[in-house]
């Protein structure tokens, strides 16, 4: 609810309460004026008699009575009007005060719904960055690690082919060490000295001149 | 007569050394036969069989103290000039199997090569020779290295299923 609203209201209750009293202070000035202005003895005696012959305490009381009676309706009927104004007020307060409450709280709610939408993409925009930070260090420990292994591969492929030759070599070399006679070795001797023979003949030569 | 012809079982600078101190032993004997007095007894001086080849192979008559002296030189020019191969087996090598390598050589590099043998049983087979300058490595160790490529490429043959 807003401050106008609460003004109009205080103020609708203001001027009911005052046009209330200005009533009651109406009806009772007119009681007084109804003694009237002064008037000569003789008149005011003998109208003192007429009226108390006239305005004997009867008429009076009855006189009374229907000002009472009249100013206790005119009473009534105004705080008729007043708990219908009253009742009317109050009802429209409670209208604005339920509209203005739901206003704010619908508005209360859209803040908070906002912010909690706001608070959930947050948390999604950062779970998302977290999960992409995680598959980008997962990519990268793979590449390190297939890297790491290639090469650990080729090394250890390497090494055995280095190897492999020389220890081929020296298996067989082990293993037919003494087994072979000479005689049996002769044509591979000849056929080896054969190939050779010209280089042999080239260093003799050379060493002898 | 022409250089003098190796026999087979003539085969390093030690075998001709020990020619050359037979050779100087006959000629301490004929000299000192020249000197005996009659009567006196002397023995005669054993020769080997390799300086009996020797001299029959090249028509070298060993009384005969030319025969001797020619023979003498040659042995020396032998000594002094002929190739000197070292020839490495892995085993021990036969006489009848060494006589082939032998004859081969002085047919195919010189008449008058001469041999000295070693062992290197770390070649398993085949031999290294080693002139003045160079060694020829003819040994199964040897050649098994130059296979090697050929070892790798089976080897890769097999790994991929060829």
């Amino acid at each position: 609810m807003n401050n106008g609203g609460l003004i109009l209201i205080v103020g609708s209750l203001v001027a009911a309460a005052l046009a209330f009293l200005w009533l009651a202070f109406k009806l009772e000035a007119g009681g007084r004026r109804q003694e009237g202005p002064a008037v000569p003895d003789d008149v005011r005696n003998a109208a003192s008699k007429d009226v108390e012959h006239i305005f004997n305490d009867d008429f009076r009381e009855e006189l009374r009575n229907r000002g009472r009676l009249h100013f206790e309706k005119i009473i009534g009927e105004n705080a008729m009007f007043l708990q219908q104004d009253l009742r009317q007020t109050t009802t429209q307060l409670n209208d604005y005060m339920r509209a203005e409450i739901t206003r704010t709280l619908q508005d209360e709610f859209k803040k908070y719904e906002q912010s909690i939408a706001d608070a959930k993409q947050i948390a999604m925009d950062s779970i998302e960055k977290t999960v992409a930070t995680i598959e980008q260090q997962r990519q990268f420990l793979e590449q390190q690690m297939k890297s790491q292994s290639d090469a650990q591969k080729a090394k250890i492929i390497g090494r055995f082919e280095e190897e492999m030759s020389s220890i081929i070599n020296h298996y067989v070399v082990k293993a037919i060490g003494n087994q072979i006679d000479l005689s049996d070795q002769l044509d591979f001797i000849l056929n080896e000295m054969e190939n050779n023979k010209q280089a042999i003949i080239e260093d003799i030569r050379n060493g002898t001149s | 007569m022409g250089p003098l012809k190796l026999p087979s079982t003539v085969i390093s600078q030690t075998d001709i050394a020990r020619l050359m101190r037979e050779l100087n032993g006959l000629d301490d004997f004929f000299v000192g036969a020249h000197a005996r007095q009659s009567g006196t007894k002397m023995g005669l001086p054993k020769i080997s069989r390799q300086i009996d080849l020797t001299a029959r192979e090249n028509k070298i008559n060993l009384l005969d103290m030319a025969g001797r002296q020619h023979m003498m030189a040659e042995l020396k020019t032998i000594y002094e000039k002929a190739p000197n191969l070292h020839i490495s087996f892995a085993i021990e090598p036969s006489p009848k199997a060494f006589e082939k390598v032998i004859l081969w050589m002085r047919s195919n590099i010189h008449p008058q090569t001469l041999v000295s043998i070693g062992l290197q049983p770390a070649i398993a087979a085949g031999c290294v020779v080693r002139t003045t300058n160079k060694v020829f490595d003819m040994s199964l160790r040897a050649s098994l290295a130059k296979e090697a490529g050929y070892l790798k490429e089976l080897v890769q043959g097999a790994v991929d299923g060829r």
